[in-house]
């Protein structure tokens, strides 16, 4: 009888995961999140956290969605792992039975998500990942939209940045090694092209690479006029750091991934110059809803000003994705994936958001709300972010 | 170049050989390690920065009390995770260290919190510039420590009593008892010991590098690497294999790329495993017989 | 787990699909499968062979690329993409092995971690062969539902397999080189082949999970093959029981499921793992499994079969005069230390040899040269005229030479039964292929083995404990277990190391007995180092004295107790 226990031990784990769902009740609809709660990119994920429930606590304040029903957000940690993210893909959807789901930061685990949102016909907003294959991933009907940015068109803003406004014609690469820098990497040489350009050279470097001096030395001896830079905080703060070692004053135009944590308290006054491309910033003048945001920020989270605003990007594009995302479900009238999905597709309601005015964001050949049009140039002065007149 | 290279190479490498020296600490005391010397690295430089940084402790007060929060974290590693298992003779202890680190790191990330942070230096604010290559007085500081270090360590292991007496242990722990050295005491000290010489490590390093709870890993991993390599019972062994190792990594790494830096740094594991099983100047274990 | 247990898991697995089509659900069962699979493989390696590997991300790996490579690149269909990714990972597995296991302990480690590390990379440097970091997209694959038959077949086939092993004289060969690896070799086992074995199989079941993780997911990148994965992969068969067959699918459950049920608690997650290690490790040694269950099987009563004679048939045709071990200036040195100098000996193949000396004459050193495990500095070693000094011990074992230690060896995860069946068998593994699929022909094999090995622990009264594990044996009866391991290795030199050390009277006079039995029966020449003078006196025919090293004296039991030389190197005989 005892050699029976440990089998029922497995067997009773199965049945409480079976009956789990117990506890939830019908009433509120859910909103479902996967992202890198923790480890390297824990920052990102908590961004996100904090755009998606000032929203919804904007929403519910104002009676929720679909004649009464509040908004309610279940977070799950998907460690940055495509697998993980996989299981919280099909938990949230067949257990939790959210209407929709937003996403993190890494490109992988949305890829391998793109598939499961199909096969169980939910919508995903993505809110940081930029890839350019999750939302252009050859689907249709296509369930997977985004706020955010996206490489394609993020290499074609930084592309035309440098050249127009840097008048700059000798680009030197420098990208992370992961299928993000992979994406880029692959934009930035096609947008290139279309300008008659080639990289002078393209440089990789590893997550928690402490020094990047090999690197830019290459692209200096290869002649580079600026560097082109994809990186994280703590990897962009190394390539500034090198830059200044080796003695070398170039231009650094850099995607946004430098926004996504302390990066100017990481180089101090090095990160003074440094250009890279955000959807929005809480420097500087704000409109309505950016007030309102940096309020409900300090009020709920202790942040004490835009310097203190952790990974912006990712509470913006959270935010306003989840308004999109309720005026869909209210729209659809129900929370029925394949309805709530056609209700993006052909938004109705026009939304004064926080990162600009969306009319008709999404249609069937683009499922992107923000393009480069969107995209502002920043630069680091002082510690501060500040926007750049010309885009 | 090459000078930055051989620089960084350097200064990396000593570090390396500093954290290996604890692995072998442990390992010439009790035929233990531990596994997570990586996250003593990590909370060498975790506690230094919230005394610094953002306590504004003076910084020799916040050293020395690191130092000294180090040896309690070393000296608790082996009272949890290795004592139980090291009178039955299991290889248990790899898997308990591994899991001590894993929850500091957890607690490091509640406490500290998910950000890399900034470690200020004086020693990192100007670069010195030599011929087209850079490098911080800090990266020059460091092979300085950490070769000094390894040498106090040497002289207080072959010069001291108590030195000798944690060697004794080594030889036979049974015989060293009952000559009056208290056993388990000198095996926890050995903990301790290897515990601080990874938080100097991370001292040093975290202005270079930054903090973050995530740090310590491939840190404790490529020091491992080394001190298998040198030969877990050779102490000049793993010195050497350290400066080798960071030199080789840095050369690798400026001359080919940074992805064939670890294939090559891990593959030359396996090589030197293969031609020389116990590491470059180890020595086989005795097997009784 | 018992034949109930077993039912209960194969019918609720094979109803878990048809009566539901959550997604969810069906995608945990089928990690917990995968998870299963890579488990039982591990338990091959760590807990029948003792070995511990923390690189199997990498095999898992090779399984999913070499599957999903062949499906996307190859276009072949999914039922031959799998089965490549997992020979593919065989391969690899019997190079590394073969390469590493040379070493053990944490230098095994550092290996296994850096071939987990070098294949990561590569496969996020290798671009036009990998895809890079972005992986390989569009792998076919089949539905959640449809990836559940063969995932959870595949599961059961792995346990099925390991099953069989442990059951086989592999598989206690494994055990044997895990327990005791010195032991091991002296019956002719070579553990060097052994763990390259278990590597390979172990490795091989990854792969074959990593294939199926492609077929289940359509997408492989380099970030599901890390360290962490490795961890994962032994923290299942640690907690679910290193050893055991159902610890892997009891362990695979338990990891796959209880982050799902602990969701909530993300922030913690990693202090909820490495707790959950912790306490496996401390609080469960034998996993969940050992904890809730303990092993063994009942013991046969004894068969009241008179005790039969010793198998005559020793090996080679010796007449009793003849010389079958010759020592000739035998010489050794430990870092300086002299150990033996100038050893001249040499045994009949019929009778008793004895090898007195005081404490630290060098007469264990002697047996430790003889059997291959020291090699000498000077002299020759002849058995039967044919050199063996510097051989391997397991080689100089294959030669017909058996030898009991000083500090009895049993197999201790094997009950006794099963350790006199290792030295049945010997070296003679039989099929590997026989093994895993426990056919007819292991079957009868195994007959043959068991009720060879009863015979002889009957003849050394041990048949009452035969189906005990032999770590419950107290010390006086793990000697006689040694003795009847030894001999059933059918040696034709068997060296026994002070057999006689602890035993009360009563025992000793039945080991002369025996002793004296094992040569009338026309049992091997023995050779026995001992201490104990009336049993020396009593039952040997010739006698060797050492003292530092050296031979002081020579010849029948009288001549050589009334040699000056001897009474003044032992300065009064003791009792």
């Amino acid at each position: 009888m005892r050699r029976s226990a440990s089998l029922l031990l497995t067997l009773s784990l199965l049945v409480a995961a079976a009956t789990g769902a117990v506890a939830q009740s019908k009433e509120p609809v859910k909103i479902g999140l996967s992202a890198a709660v923790s480890g390297g990119s824990a920052a990102s994920g908590e961004a996100i956290k904090r755009g998606l429930e000032i929203a919804i606590g904007e929403i519910n304040a104002k009676g929720g969605v679909l004649g009464g029903r509040p908004l309610q957000l279940v977070v799950r940690d998907d460690e940055g792992q495509p697998a993980k993210g996989v299981t919280i893909a099909r938990e949230l959807v067949e257990r939790e039975k959210v209407a929709a789901v937003f996403g993190g930061l890494h490109t992988p685990v949305a890829l391998a998500q793109v598939a499961v949102w199909h096969e169980l016909k939910t919508p995903y907003m993505g809110a940081w990942a930029a890839g350019t294959n999750i939302t252009r991933n050859g689907q249709s009907p296509n369930y997977v939209f985004r706020v955010s940015a996206n490489d394609d068109d993020a290499d074609k803003f930084l592309t035309r940045y440098a050249t127009e406004v840097l008048r700059k014609g000798k680009p030197g690469l420098l990208l992370e090694n992961t299928s993000w820098g992979q994406s880029n990497e692959a934009g930035l040489t096609k947008w290139l092209g279309e300008k008659g350009i080639r990289a002078v050279g393209i440089e990789k470097f590893n997550w928690g690479d402490p020094d990047m001096s090999p690197q830019l030395l290459r692209l200096k001896n290869a002649g580079a006029d600026h560097v082109v830079l994809v990186a994280n905080a703590p990897e962009g703060a190394q390539v500034v750091k090198s830059r200044a070692k080796i003695g070398w004053e170039i231009p650094m135009v850099s995607h946004w991934g430098i926004s996504g944590g302390r990066f100017a308290e990481l180089t101090g006054e090095l990160s003074d110059g440094v250009a890279f491309l955000q959807t929005y910033s809480f420097f500087g003048k704000q409109n309505e809803r950016g007030e309102q945001v940096l309020k409900a920020l300090k009020e709920k989270y202790g942040v004490k000003g835009p310097e203190d605003v952790i990974a912006p990007v990712g509470t913006a594009n959270a935010y306003d994705g989840l308004h999109l995302v309720a005026l869909a479900i209210e729209q659809a009238g129900s929370t029925d994936g394949a309805k709530v999905r056609d209700a993006l597709e052909g938004l109705k309601a026009e939304y004064k958001g926080l990162i600009k005015t969306y009319r008709r964001p999404f249609t069937a050949e683009q499922h992107d709300a923000l393009t480069d049009a969107d995209y502002i140039m920043v630069v680091w002065r002082a510690g501060k972010i500040v926007p750049l007149a010309a885009k | 170049m090459l000078v930055q290279l051989l620089v960084t190479g350097l200064a990396l490498g000593s570090m390396y050989g500093l954290v290996a020296l604890g692995y072998h600490i442990t390992w010439a005391t009790s035929r233990t390690m531990n596994f997570s010397q990586g996250h003593a690295v990590m909370v060498g430089a975790v506690i230094a920065w919230a005394l610094v940084v953002a306590l504004g402790w003076p910084l020799p007060i916040g050293l020395l009390a690191t130092l000294l929060a180090l040896a309690v974290f070393g000296a608790l590693i082996e009272r949890v995770a290795v004592r139980p298992f090291f009178r039955a003779s299991s290889p248990a202890w790899l898997l308990s260290t591994i899991a001590c680190g894993i929850i500091a790191e957890n607690v490091a990330q509640l406490l500290f919190g998910k950000d890399a942070r900034a470690f200020p230096s004086a020693l990192t604010q100007r670069p010195i510039l030599v011929g087209g290559a850079g490098f911080y007085p800090q990266e020059l500081l460091i092979p300085v420590v950490g070769l000094g270090l390894m040498a106090l360590v040497q002289l207080f292991y072959h010069r001291t009593r108590y030195g000798r007496q944690l060697k004794a242990v080594a030889w036979n722990a049974e015989a060293a008892g009952l000559m009056g050295i208290n056993v388990p005491r000198a095996v926890m000290a050995s903990y301790a010991l290897s515990a601080l010489l990874a938080g100097v490590a991370g001292v040093l390093l975290a202005p270079l590098l930054n903090v973050a709870p995530t740090m310590g890993t491939i840190i404790g991993l490529k020091a491992f690497a080394v001190a298998i390599i040198g030969g877990l019972t050779s102490a000049p062994g793993i010195v050497l294999a350290g400066l080798g190792y960071g030199l080789l990594e840095a050369v690798v790494a400026g001359y080919v790329s940074t992805g064939a830096r670890e294939i090559v740094g891990f593959a030359l594991v396996i090589l030197v495993l293969v031609v020389r099983p116990w590491g470059l100047l180890g020595a086989p274990p005795a097997r009784r017989v | 787990m018992g034949r109930a247990g077993w039912a209960t898991v194969a019918v609720a697995a094979l109803l878990l699909p048809l009566s539901t089509s959550n997604t969810y659900y069906l995608y945990l069962a089928c990690s917990v499968g995968l998870l299963t699979i890579v488990a039982a493989g591990l338990n091959v390696l760590a807990g029948f062979a003792g070995q511990i590997s923390l690189g199997h991300a990498g095999f898992y790996a090779l399984g999913a690329y070499g599957a999903g490579l062949a499906a996307t690149r190859l276009g072949w269909p999914l039922w031959a993409a799998v089965p490549a990714g997992m020979v593919l990972a065989a391969i690899v597995g019997a190079a590394v092995g073969a390469a590493a296991l040379r070493v053990s302990g944490p230098y095994l480690a550092m290996v296994t971690i850096a071939f987990g590390i070098i294949v990561e990379h590569v496969l996020v440097e290798w671009v036009s062969l990998t895809g890079g970091p972005g992986g390989i997209f569009n792998i076919p694959k089949l539905t959640v539902g449809g990836s559940y038959w063969p995932i959870a077949g595949c599961a059961a086939a792995a346990l099925w397999l390991t099953a069989n092993l442990r059951a086989s004289a592999w598989g206690r060969a494994l055990l044997a080189v895990k327990s005791s690896e010195v032991a091991a070799e002296s019956l002719g086992i070579s553990a060097y082949l052994a763990r390259t074995t278990a590597f390979t199989i172990s490795a091989a079941l990854a792969g074959l999970a990593g294939g199926l993780f492609a077929l289940l997911n359509g997408y492989i990148s380099p970030d599901s093959f890390t360290l962490r994965t490795s961890i994962l992969f032994l923290l299942a068969l640690l907690f679910g029981g290193l050893g055991s067959v159902a610890g892997p699918l009891v362990g695979g459950a338990a990891l796959t499921l209880l982050p799902e049920l602990l969701t909530g608690l993300a922030d913690y997650r990693l202090i909820l793992y490495g707790s959950l290690l912790l306490v496996s490790i401390y609080g469960l040694p034998a996993g969940v499994v050992g904890a809730v269950g303990a092993r063994g099987r009942r013991s046969a009563p004894d068969t009241g079969l008179p005790l039969p004679a010793l198998s005559p048939e020793g090996r080679g045709v010796e007449t009793a005069g003849e010389v079958l071990l010759g020592v000739e200036g035998l010489g050794v040195s430990f870092g300086g230390v002299v150990a033996l100098a100038d050893v001249t000996l040499t045994v009949p193949a019929r009778g008793i040899t004895a090898v007195i000396g005081p404490n630290g004459a060098g007469k264990t050193t002697l047996i430790n040269l003889i059997t291959g495990y020291y090699r000498p500095g000077a002299g020759e070693i002849r058995l039967a005229g044919e050199p063996i000094a510097g051989r391997a011990p397991h080689a100089v074992a294959r030669l017909g030479v058996a030898r009991t230690f000083q500090t009895a060896q049993p197999f201790d995860d094997l009950s006794v039964v099963e350790n006199v069946m290792v030295g049945v068998a010997g070296a003679r593994l039989g099929a590997l292929g026989g093994a895993l699929l426990h056919g007819p022909g292991t079957r009868r094999r195994e007959r043959a083995l068991r009720a060879r090995a009863l015979q002889l622990l009957a003849v050394l009264g041990l048949a009452a404990r035969a189906e005990e594990p032999a770590a419950s044996l107290p010390a006086g009866l793990r000697r006689w277990l040694e003795i009847a391991r030894a001999l059933a290795t059918e040696p034709r030199l068997l060296l026994l190391d002070e057999p006689a050390a602890g035993l009360s009277p009563t025992e000793i006079a039945e080991l002369d007995s025996r002793l004296t039995a094992l040569r009338s029966q026309g049992g091997p020449a023995i050779v026995l180092v001992e201490h104990h003078m009336e049993l020396v006196m009593a039952i040997s025919d010739r006698i060797s004295v050492l003292d530092y090293g050296r031979v002081i004296a020579a010849g029948a039991p009288a001549t050589v107790r009334e040699s000056p030389a001897v009474i003044e190197a032992y300065l009064g005989l003791p009792a």
